[in-house]
């Protein structure tokens, strides 16, 4: 045997702590001790360096607190600004708490996973001391310490009659096992059809969960939501109407009486709005928007909807058009007329009467003399 | 350093000599015994009974909520303007309770306070499990909890973040660091008794769990050098966390506009609270462990008159913050926080003001009686109603507050329906389920903190020959 241990197995704290400078001089090898719990100022003894631990969470903690508070700043400043409560978009101190709470977490799992993994080489679970007879002891309310050594024989005896000097009530040798041989093609094997299932399984999970589970019962639930809509018929009142009617006598915003039944009476009405630009403009935005649907937008009877509608539009530039009165117009738009509908509902007085102005503007481009290009 | 961490004068009358933080001979293997007898009896029926009662309420807690998702957040109470009743008591309630456990196993490590190592692991597997039933709450109060992912910060191709200015969105971050890192630090604390475990239970089955949790733990000194380490760092940030994580469940009030709500106190308010209630809670946990788990010589009466002092400690602290609320609606000169405070005590809700007032201020004040801090009647009843008042102050905060807001046509009662209370009290029901099953798999003594503090544990000649 030429590695492994020498443990000397003691009974006290006490005597652990004495027997170390006495092994330390006389043995080689390096030391090592195992408690049930931390001795205090053992680590001096043992000659152990200082943990590094406080550094390594210090970095992590400033990496965390400056990472976030960029990622905050990031998103919600410059990413995606987000207006909140008319602060500012780089409001950092609104940014403080969640940057405490991710200096914390990045802090206390470096000083964790940090210790576990990096310092402590935990989990392992092949240490040879694992399956020392005395660990079970160690691990209860003795005290071991020792002596390691590899690649030199060690004068055993002389150890274990060291550390009967000291004290130990027995001594114990563990040899360092057989390295462990290649891991064999099975073993591949095993971990890619193990890494396969799991990816499949973890897919049809995810798709249950994203195409599925939300509209399935009882989420879908949330998606129906009994109401009544508007002109839907429905059972709940008695007329079955989904809408109640307004009250009697309702008028409705902006609205202006009207009482000429027909075209004729309507000619006598004069446009109250003057031919400013401004009227024009409006004119022109109402024609486009409702008119010039059907009547295209030159007005010439040539629409972007064809005559799938049913009926020819009229042309609206034609003389017979031309010499129709500014109330004949109106009246056509407030009334409708054969198939045109009336268009009330939709127009405000002002887009009406700008309406007008417009459609004679169109006329009068439409039907442009010689002497209008000098 | 040796077990006693306080002297006493000597000449201290018999009966006024604080009990002793250990009873009779305990030795480091026989500490191992005695706590983990437990985890290889078959528990007794008393065990069973509880049990069963406590999954039962567990259980109709869960029915609860799945009605709930069956049928919306309808089946409950709330409505406009209280849109946060139950649920955000209950969260505020159960989060507290969780501090406590921190403040134990954190706190006072870094005050060098010995008595904590006897439960220290108990009050840190109250915070896990309260801090589970606190999450339940506003999971389930978002509506559509499987969608509670979109509070996390990922990419995702409606290219929006999470409004990092909102104090709902801290709470995410507070709660999930706070329950990371209680975890973390209950794991760790737990590791070298793993270890001991692994080394003395014959089950087949038990001993491979044991033997992974342990990471195969060896006690060697070079790592518990950095274990120690890492242990009083993780210790010290947990302070910070714990003080952070009331502050912040605080501005999810106080950074509104709420009459009632807006105040500067509430963060060291919410957090004297929660000390408080969690005190009161691991006192009336620890009372029916120590006498049913026969672990008398390790909690003793010590303890128990020490944790009473902390709650009549909370229960001033608390009577100053009432006192602070009343000056500061006065001081304001606001008419809208002046009604809202005398809505408080003279309201729809003035039972639930006089409540609180009554258990968290008037009833803790018997403590100042050593008879009342060192019998079970006493404390149980004082930690039944310290329990009782700080879930109606939350109630008061929330109900009372919102009831009547700016508008008074949209003022509305709130009552909660039955669904609410089976939600309340299935929470009571996942707690002490998790606490019984703990009890019974896990050593609820940290036997290696302890093994600490045993007479002799420490080489006496400290620092002497080691220079």
């Amino acid at each position: 045997m030429n590695s492994g241990s020498v443990l000397g197995i003691f009974d006290s704290a006490e005597l652990l702590v004495n027997a170390i400078p006495r092994v330390k001089a006389k043995a080689q090898g390096r030391l090592e001790a195992y408690t049930p719990y931390p001795i205090e100022g053992i680590d001096k003894l043992l000659g152990l360096r200082k943990s590094p631990i406080g550094g390594m969470v210090l970095i992590m903690g400033v990496i965390g607190a400056i990472s976030t508070i960029l990622f905050e700043l990031w998103t919600s400043g410059i990413d995606y600004p987000l207006t909140t409560a008319g602060k500012p978009h780089l409001s950092w101190e609104a940014f403080i708490p969640i940057m405490f709470e991710v200096t914390v977490l990045f802090a206390t799992f470096t000083a964790g996973l940090g210790m576990l993994l990096l310092l402590n080489r935990l989990p392992m679970f092949r240490d040879p001391m694992l399956s020392a007879k005395s660990m079970p002891l160690i691990t209860r309310d003795k005290f071991a310490l020792a002596v390691e050594f590899s690649g030199s024989d060690l004068d055993v005896d002389s150890i274990t009659k060291l550390f009967q000097q000291a004290g130990a009530g027995q001594v114990e040798v563990i040899a360092k096992p057989a390295p462990v041989g290649a891991v064999s093609p099975n073993f591949f094997a095993g971990l890619f059809a193990t890494i396969a299932v799991s990816c499949v399984i973890a897919g049809l999970l995810m798709y249950w969960a994203i195409k599925l589970f939300p509209v399935s019962p009882p989420i879908s639930h949330m998606l129906v939501q009994p109401r009544l809509n508007s002109q839907r018929a429905d059972g709940f009142f008695k007329n079955g109407f989904g809408m109640r009617l307004p009250v009697a006598g309702t008028v409705r915003r902006g609205a202006v009486s009207y009482s000429i039944t027909s075209q004729e009476n309507a000619a006598g009405l004069v446009n109250p709005y003057p031919r400013t630009n401004e009227i024009l403009n409006q004119g022109r935005r109402t024609y486009n928007t409702y008119c010039s649907v059907c009547h295209g937008i030159l007005g010439d009877g040539h629409p972007m909807l064809t005559a799938a509608y049913g009926a020819k539009p009229a042309n609206l530039v034609s003389q017979q058009m031309i010499d129709l009165r500014d109330g004949e117009v109106y009246h056509v738009i407030r009334m409708g007329r054969n198939a045109m509908p009336s268009y009330t509902a939709d127009l405000a007085e002002n887009e009406r009467w700008a309406t007008v102005h417009y459609i004679r503007t169109l006329q009068r481009a439409m039907n442009a003399r010689d002497d209008d290009i000098k | 350093m040796g077990s006693d961490a306080v002297v006493f004068p000597e000449n201290i009358p018999e009966g006024l000599k604080p009990p002793a933080i250990l009873v009779g001979e305990v030795n480091a293997g026989g500490l191992d015994d005695q706590v983990h007898s437990h985890l290889y009896r078959r528990p007794p029926k008393a065990w069973f009974i509880a049990f069963a009662i406590t999954s039962t309420f567990m259980l109709t807690g869960f029915g609860c909520i799945g009605y709930t998702f069956w049928l919306g957040i309808g089946a409950w109470g709330n409505n406009i303007p209280v849109g946060w009743a139950f649920d955000i008591i209950n969260f505020v309630f159960w989060i507290g309770i969780g501090h406590a456990g921190t403040l134990i196993s954190a706190i006072l490590l870094l005050f060098r306070a010995r008595w904590r190592n006897a439960i220290s692991r108990f009050s840190e597997a109250m915070t896990i499990f309260a801090v589970i039933c606190a999450v339940i709450f506003p999971l389930i109060h978002v509506g559509r909890p499987w969608l509670a992912f979109f509070l996390f910060p990922y990419p995702n191709q409606r290219a929006l973040w999470p409004n990092f200015r909102s104090p709902l969105i801290w709470d995410v971050f507070a709660v999930n660091t706070y329950f990371a890192v209680s975890l973390l630090f209950w794991y760790l604390g737990l590791m070298p008794d793993m270890a001991s475990l692994r080394d003395r239970t014959l089950g087949k089955v038990r001993k491979v769990i044991y033997s992974v949790l342990a990471l195969g733990w060896r006690g060697a000194a070079s790592h518990w050098q950095h274990y120690e380490r890492a242990y009083l760092i993780i210790a010290g940030l947990a302070t910070g966390l714990v003080l952070s994580v009331h502050s912040v469940v605080s501005f999810d009030f106080a950074v509104s506009l709420v009459p009632g709500w807006h105040m500067t106190i509430f963060p060291p308010y919410f957090v004297a609270g929660a000390i408080f209630a969690g005190f009161a809670m691991v006192v009336l946990a620890l009372v029916v462990v120590r006498t049913t788990m026969n672990l008398k010589n390790l909690i003793t009466d010590y303890h128990l008159e020490v944790m009473n002092k902390v709650i009549l400690t909370c229960a001033c602290l608390m009577g100053y913050s009432y006192l602070l609320e009343a000056f500061t609606a006065w001081y304001s000169m606001n008419s809208y926080i002046h009604h809202t405070f005398m809505q408080y005590i003279g309201g729809t809700y003035w039972w639930a003001g006089w409540t609180t007032i009554t258990c968290n201020i008037l009833i803790p004040q018997l403590l100042w009686f050593r008879r009342f801090r060192r019998s079970y009647t006493g404390m149980v009843f004082v930690a039944i109603a310290v329990t009782v008042g700080m879930w109606f102050e939350r109630f008061v905060i929330i109900v009372s507050s919102l009831h009547q807001d700016f508008l008074p046509s949209s003022w509305h009662i709130y009552k909660p329906t039955i669904v609410d209370f089976g939600i309340l009290f299935g929470t009571f029901g996942l707690f002490f389920t998790l606490v019984l099953l703990f009890a019974r798999v896990l050593p609820v003594i940290a036997t290696t903190e302890m093994k600490m503090i045993l007479p002799g544990s420490q080489p006496l000649h400290k620092g002497g020959s080691h220079e």
